[in-house]
């Protein structure tokens, strides 16, 4: 499904275990290959993202060393 | 609301951030778009209807794996865009809300604990009535 975000998505799955022992539970800001930044909020990454790239895709991430996937329980979702 | 659910109208737009880089490019701010919502504490974040999004011009800013009552365990992959919900009374709150198919009861917004988190909300099921305090 991803081809959006997937070059990014790549990105930082190279650079994962780096970005684990140096930011672990911040959010990084991805841009292509480019890595942009590592901040500590959501909010401000995507500021930052909008900022530095204007209305384009790109990856806001949480630096975690496991990745828990969102539930949702209404049946209203026809996935 | 026994039937429906605690439901609310609500307008989706542009969050702030997104509206300030619009104007610096010269480019013009979408309308808000109208929808009806239902405030739902079994979603981890907000959801929008597939299609709101390309609407108003967004373009994804993340992804996460959801888990629905439909989906396998390894659940899927959705799309996260950045956003803003109007309430009523004047109130915003800004979300990354995913976007994922939404059908039945005419609903194109799920309003998950994402937004719920942010205030306090009271079911009161005897009078038929819910609030929603940020």
């Amino acid at each position: 499904m991803t081809k959006i975000l997937e070059v990014e998505l790549v990105t930082y799955e190279k650079n994962r275990d780096d970005l684990i022992g140096k930011a672990e539970g911040k959010y990084v800001l991805i841009k292509g290959s480019e890595i942009a930044g590592i901040f500590d909020t959501e909010g401000d990454t995507t500021r930052m993202g909008y900022q530095k790239f204007g209305n384009v895709p790109f990856l806001v991430k949480q630096i975690v060393k496991v990745e828990v996937p969102v539930y949702f329980t209404s049946n209203l979702i026809q996935i | 609301m026994v039937l429906e659910g605690p439901v609310v109208d609500i307008k989706v737009t542009v969050s702030k951030t997104l509206e300030a880089t619009l104007r610096a490019e010269k480019k013009d701010i979408p309308n808000p778009i109208p929808v009806k919502a239902m405030i739902d504490t079994g979603a981890t974040f907000s959801v929008i209807q597939v299609g709101l999004a390309k609407k108003l011009g967004l373009n994804p800013i993340g992804t996460a794996t959801a888990q629905t009552p439909s989906t396998s365990t390894t659940g899927v992959q959705a799309y996260k865009y950045n956003l803003a919900l109007f309430f009523p009374n004047l109130v915003t709150v800004e979300v990354n809300a995913v976007e994922m198919p939404l059908k039945g009861q005419n609903i194109q917004c799920l309003v998950g604990r994402d937004v719920l988190s942010l205030g306090v909300l009271v079911y009161t099921g005897y009078i038929n009535q819910f609030t929603f305090t940020l």
